[in-house]
């Protein structure tokens, strides 16, 4: 037998007294919410009608600058003060320089990123120093000021030899990196750090010089091909595609062969940007020992048109039947794909 | 005894009601702050200046697809136009049986081509690989058949960049998408290895994402607008709360960007759950907790795009089975993680949150349908009574979908005020509505995970408009 009918009195009474609090708290909260969806967007939409550019109201202007120039604790505290910051700056006030150096010095790096791009945005001398010194100093990330350096291009540029002689690896890289759009400025340095102790540095280094001319350059380049790294291989390789072109082609050739597979990549891409100049070193390597050397020349002959030519040729050609020894099966389906019904008349006499 | 075990049962129902929507009410709480943090973030961000560096890292993108032959062209066009300074798109063909790579052929000019890879997964063989005269950063690979986790490994063996973005070929996406995936990862990208975010849903996600932001439609059918619900809870109220709390348990597979060597590291995609992203993520925590690596998995509150809902009960029923068999799968083979100190908040919060909403809600649910009318019927519970629980579950539901909406309006500003308000509306009434729909489907879905079925079950896809 049941106990009684009063368990379940107690059952429903507590079940009725939880859902009515329940429900007086959830039926409002759901009012308000709506409440502040509806209005929050009208008022929104009407804010968005007003220019960001629009001067500051005095008191508007003190309001922000108390903000920015508190240190606040918690994280959206610091958030709402990148946003009085940005506002700030929006609107020209002369304040922001003053305002910006402690939110730039924030331990959070998102907070520095922040106030990094703010800087970007007055783009002055004094905004430059300050965003070469945060690379210096490197409490914010330094992929972001350099990304503003490189926006304030060509201002920034004498500025930043002297970040080759940094004793701090980082910095000498971001140097040697930022130098790319400068071909006039910081060569004889930039070779230098051809030999520099840090291998991201040898690597940042070749990366900048891959975008000058000159036997000098060419000469540290072709040193840098046999790297002890194989991330500078990789950059050296690619680099010798551009400085030296087909003169390179025999040695970016031996890289086919390389023990790390980015680097054959890098020469691949290389010798692909050099086209038919390549085709006499890629052939010498179709007998190769590495397999991934003569896969790799087969693939390069394919990309730049040698075997396609050859295939409307002169199919039966014995240098084609080597470049698909070299390159497979499915090389030869894939050409033999391409070149379906493709009628050219004189090809031979090309 | 009976009548007693009833009551029991019942009120065992009530306190798991109660219990997981006090979590859910704490986890708003968290995701509120969290989308202010972003949204601030988000209001200081040049993307600009990081769509035109040569430092933001390069992306390649892979795109696996299985019979999509009505989205595919829409998907990649839009991945082509992506606002990024460098990336690469791989589509890979999973052995589709209507003309998915007819398509994609046509649209881009496909030329085949050898292409040495690495092969550090092993999969399916390639039939062939693709190049486009258009398009030189496109790539196709055309493979046999053997599932989303080989295709986008077979994708992950031809990628040439230290990050991938792994998307579906249903979802169209923003321009900036990448650009906002991105964001954080170029701030730290030694501690940040993966990324997911906001995506809504649409069934003709093409036509959704060719209205300006501030315009876009929401479907009119009320359920699709249900499903956006749905999938605007999933983001704002849980996944952004997580992401905060250090346990972002599911990195989306229509939007999953990860650093290539955590994922050769893991051993890629795993072939053997029946989805591959929940168990992808749930696996890169525990490698990374058991070896006591700093590392940060975080879902962003940025709509990144538009992925394509099921516009039929029956199609809806099979995406959701497949989704809870995935996620009880993934939580039952990761029961080592559970209440583990060792695993931090992942093992602490997150997979207990997981077990308890998502594992054990089938059983709960089944248990309430069951007992609840025969409570009613046998007179232990009051029908006035249950009247009013119902109501008071249906707007603690609304008010919680309210502060999705609102949470999303903030950071987006992406939707027109008329649907914000509609939705706002029908908010309450999704108790009735669609979750019936969506417990049944994870009945079925709990169902086949007992049976052991591992089939993807894919939903045939939606008309779309001609363009």
């Amino acid at each position: 037998m049941r106990a009684s009918s009063d368990d379940d009195e107690r059952v429903n009474a507590l079940v009725l007294r939880v859902a009515v609090v329940v429900l007086a708290l959830a039926l409002p909260a759901w009012i308000l919410l709506s409440l502040i969806v509806v209005l929050g967007r009208a008022r929104y939409e009407r804010a968005r009608r007003q220019s960001a550019e629009k001067a500051l109201r005095p008191r508007e202007s003190e309001r922000l600058i108390r903000r920015v120039s508190r240190n606040p604790r918690t994280e959206w505290g610091r958030w709402r003060r990148v946003a009085a910051l940005t506002r700030l700056e929006q609107a020209h006030h002369p304040s922001v320089s003053g305002l910006i150096r402690p939110v730039l010095n924030d331990a959070d790096p998102r907070i520095a990123a922040a106030a990094i791009r703010t800087l970007g945005d007055i783009g002055d001398e004094w905004a430059i120093d300050l965003l070469i010194s945060a690379l210096r100093v490197g409490s914010s990330p330094r992929s972001r000021v350099a990304a503003e350096l490189e926006r304030l291009a060509p201002s920034p540029g004498p500025k930043l030899p002297q970040l080759l002689r940094d004793l701090d690896p980082a910095v000498r890289f971001w140097g040697a990196t930022l130098l790319g759009p400068y071909p006039d400025l910081g060569e004889p340095s930039l070779i230098a750090l051809t030999w520099d102790p840090d291998p991201n540095v040898r690597a940042a280094a070749v990366e900048t010089l891959g975008s000058r001319s000159g036997d000098a350059v060419g000469t540290a380049i072709r040193a840098s091909l046999e790297d002890s790294e194989w991330f500078v291989r990789v950059h050296a390789a690619r680099a010798a595609g551009r400085v030296l072109g087909a003169d390179a082609a025999p040695t970016i050739t031996r890289l086919l062969a390389d023990e790390r597979w980015w680097v054959r990549t890098a020469a691949k891409d290389a010798l692909r940007g050099l086209g038919t100049e390549a085709v006499p070193s890629l052939l010498s390597v179709l007998a190769h020992d590495d397999t991934f050397a003569r896969n790799g020349a087969a693939e390069v002959l394919q990309d730049v048109g040698f075997v396609d030519f050859l295939a409307l040729d002169d199919p039966s050609s014995p240098l084609l039947a080597r470049i698909y020894a070299a390159g497979g099966e499915k090389l030869r389906e894939a050409a033999e794909v391409r070149v379906d019904g493709i009628v050219v008349e004189g090809v031979r006499a090309a | 005894m009976i009548l007693d075990v009833l009551g029991v049962i019942v009120l065992v129902c009530l306190g798991y009601l109660l219990l997981t929507n006090v979590v859910y009410v704490a986890l708003v709480a968290v995701a509120a702050v969290e989308n202010g943090v972003r949204r601030h973030e988000t209001a200081s961000q040049d993307y600009d200046v990081l769509a035109k560096s040569r430092f933001t890292i390069p992306v390649s993108v892979i795109v696996a697809a299985y019979d999509e032959e009505p989205a595919i062209v829409s998907t990649v066009e839009s991945l082509l136009a992506l606002d990024y300074p460098e990336h690469e798109v791989i589509v890979v063909n999973d052995g589709s049986n209507d003309g998915t790579m007819d398509r994609l052929r046509d649209a881009f000019d496909l030329e085949p081509y050898e292409v040495f890879v690495r092969h550090v997964f092993t999969t399916e063989s390639v039939r062939a690989i693709y190049r486009s005269s258009e398009h030189p950063n496109l790539v196709v690979i055309d493979k046999v058949n053997g599932g989303k986790a080989d295709a986008l490994n077979a994708g992950l063996n031809v990628a040439r960049f230290r990050y991938i973005c792994g998307v579906d070929a249903d979802t169209v996406f923003d321009r900036k998408a990448l650009l906002k995936g991105m964001r954080l990862v170029v701030q730290d990208p030694t501690r940040i290895i993966g990324v997911t975010s906001h995506l809504t849903i649409a069934e003709d996600p093409e036509r959704s994402m060719a209205a300006p932001q501030g315009k876009r439609p929401i479907d009119r059918s009320p359920f699709m607008a249900y499903q956006h619900l749905d999938y605007l809870r999933a983001f704002f109220n849980n996944r952004l709360a997580w992401s905060k709390l250090g346990f972002m348990l599911c990195s989306v597979g229509a939007f999953q960007i990860w650093r290539r060597d955590v994922l050769e590291e893991v051993g890629g995609y795993s072939r053997t759950f029946t989805c591959e992203d929940i168990e992808l993520t749930f696996r890169v925590h525990e490698r990374f907790l058991r070896d006591g690596r700093d590392y940060e998995i975080h879902c962003l509150p940025d709509n990144v795009g538009t992925t394509e809902g099921p516009d039929t009960i029956p199609k809806l029923v099979a995406q959701r089975e497949r989704w809870q068999r995935v996620i009880d799968e993934t939580v039952w083979h990761y029961r080592g993680m559970w209440f583990n100190p060792r695993y931090r908040n992942v093992g602490l919060l997150g997979v207990p949150f997981y077990l308890v909403t998502e594992v054990l809600a089938p059983a709960v649910e089944v248990l309430a349908i069951v007992s609840l009318p025969i409570a009613i019927a046998l007179g232990v519970f009051d029908p006035m009574v249950f009247g009013v629980m119902i109501a008071a579950i249906a707007f603690l539901n609304a008010a919680l979908t309210a502060c999705a909406i609102l949470l999303d309006d903030l950071q987006s500003r992406t939707y027109r005020p008329r649907d914000l308000l509609r939705l706002l509306l029908l908010a309450p009434l999704d108790l009735v509505l669609y979750r019936p729909i969506i417990v049944w489907a994870r009945l079925k879905g709990s169902w086949r995970f007992l049976r052991g079925d591992k089939a993807w079950h894919k939903f045939e896809r939606n008309v779309r408009a001609e363009a």
